[in-house]
């Protein structure tokens, strides 16, 4: 157990909050080397099948990204987001994962601080459940 | 030479088997071709010879064999690998055999929670023990018939369609291209899709009848955007007939229950499902069992016991 280090996919929208990794980096901001962050276009464009694919393929957890509600590039992409994250709150429980295995967050262009925090508290909480039964 | 053709079933209602006598009058070109050597819902052949001489189960050689229905015990197990040693090709077929069916419903429950609640827990009988003698034992799940032995080809559908049966056969006898549809049931649906986003909507029990009964399905609202759950955004093409026609479940104004099963082998309708109806609006707590009612003919390999 000890050398379990848990492996985290976020899929981040183009707009907000991959910008927001971007300015983490710039700034220089320390966070976990334990994400793996997939550039989107719009978190309304992650379909549950993507979050349920990593869970079962050997991802630890996913984090979905997105502007804040009425920030969306796209007007409501977001909210689409929102609404498949609560049907995936309901499906974790269906493939026996966590439910601290996926966290859908919010954060804007600006916010690089608060992508690192996201990103810490994450892993944390998935150091604490331990490793995917999918692993 | 007449092609010879065995077929054996297993967990399964026997639909499969009627929709080969409903293919018809092709039937009667077909049969000229083929030689059953063994069917046992149309012809008496045993397994241990007619007066049960023999000591050990035996299926004759064939060209061609047929499995219908799932793998539920160790029975279906053994007469599934004894008719793969038998046969140069093996088909599946319908969605028992493909994809679990009904029967992989069982697959939400322990083995030993089974048989608790048929033999004791059931209100309406009174309670009794468990049989064992003589009786083969139940495996640990439910399962489709290409998880046990390879197949050839597989022909989905709750029961499969007449003519893709004989599409098959005839692919098989011409050595013709078959594939299955790769479409989904939704793009040989002839409703009206008027927005991705159905504002208001609430979900419809299947029992109410859908708006526009009657009329030109051409003319009718998408049974999803209507409030229905209609599978098929996740289910495989090929009801209609091979020539593409509307899907039978729609062209009778009901919504597609995804007897074809899932569009590949590695997705899960609940998870496409679940995507699509909280993407047009409806709630997914909504959806009673939702485990259940999007994998209801896909069990095999996707319904995962639950944890209690």
């Amino acid at each position: 157990m000890s050398d379990y280090e848990p492996l985290i996919i976020a899929y981040t929208c183009y707009w907000c909050s991959y910008t927001a990794a971007d300015l983490a980096g710039t700034s220089r901001i320390q966070y976990p080397p334990n994400v793996r962050i997939i550039r989107v276009q719009c978190s309304g464009m992650v379909h549950p099948n993507l979050v349920i694919d990593a869970l079962t393929k050997g991802a630890d957890g996913v984090l979905m990204c997105g502007c804040h509600p009425g920030d969306c590039h796209y007007r409501e992409g977001n909210l689409r987001a929102q609404a498949r994250a609560d049907a995936l709150d309901l499906m974790l429980e269906d493939f026996d994962l966590e439910p601290e295995r996926f966290r859908l967050s919010w954060v804007a262009a600006s916010e690089g601080p608060q992508f690192a925090q996201v990103v810490k508290d994450m892993v944390e909480e998935l150091r604490e459940i331990g490793p995917s039964i999918y692993k | 030479m007449a092609v010879k053709v065995a077929q054996e079933w297993f967990a399964i209602c026997g639909g499969c088997e009627v929709t080969i006598l409903d293919v018809g009058e092709p039937l009667i070109d077909l049969l000229a071709e083929l030689e059953f050597v063994h069917m046992p819902v149309i012809m008496d052949h045993k397994l241990y010879g007619q007066t049960g001489e023999e000591s050990k189960a035996d299926i004759p050689e064939a060209d061609v064999g047929i499995l219908t229905g799932s793998i539920r015990n160790e029975e279906n197990k053994e007469l599934a690998e004894l008719m793969r040693s038998r046969v140069n090709f093996l088909i599946s077929m319908g969605s028992c055999a493909c994809y679990g069916g009904v029967p992989a419903l069982a697959n939400q429950f322990a083995v030993d929670e089974i048989y608790q609640r048929v033999y004791q827990g059931n209100s309406t009988t009174d309670p009794g023990e468990t049989p064992a003698e003589g009786l083969p034992a139940l495996l640990d799940r439910v399962y489709a018939v290409h998880e046990v032995v390879d197949v050839d080809l597989m022909l989905p559908g709750c029961p499969t369609t007449p003519d893709m049966f004989v599409a098959a056969v005839m692919h098989l006898l011409k050595g013709t291209p078959f594939a299955l549809e790769t479409k989904s049931v939704c793009d040989q649906c002839p409703t009206i899709r008027e927005q991705k986003t159905g504002e208001g909507i609430t979900l419809k029990r299947p029992l109410e009848s859908v708006e526009g009964v009657g009329e030109a399905l051409e003319t009718v609202r998408c049974f999803m955007e209507q409030g229905y759950l209609c599978q098929g955004p996740a289910t495989r093409a090929g009801c209609g007939g091979m020539d593409g026609g509307t899907p039978r479940c729609i062209r009778a104004y009901m919504p597609c229950r995804g007897c074809f099963g899932p569009l590949t082998d590695q997705a899960n309708p609940m998870v496409d499902m679940m995507g699509a109806i909280s993407t047009i609006g409806l709630n997914p707590r909504d959806i009673p069992d939702r485990a259940a009612q999007f994998n209801r003919f896909a069990g095999s390999g996707r319904l995962r016991t639950k944890r209690r």
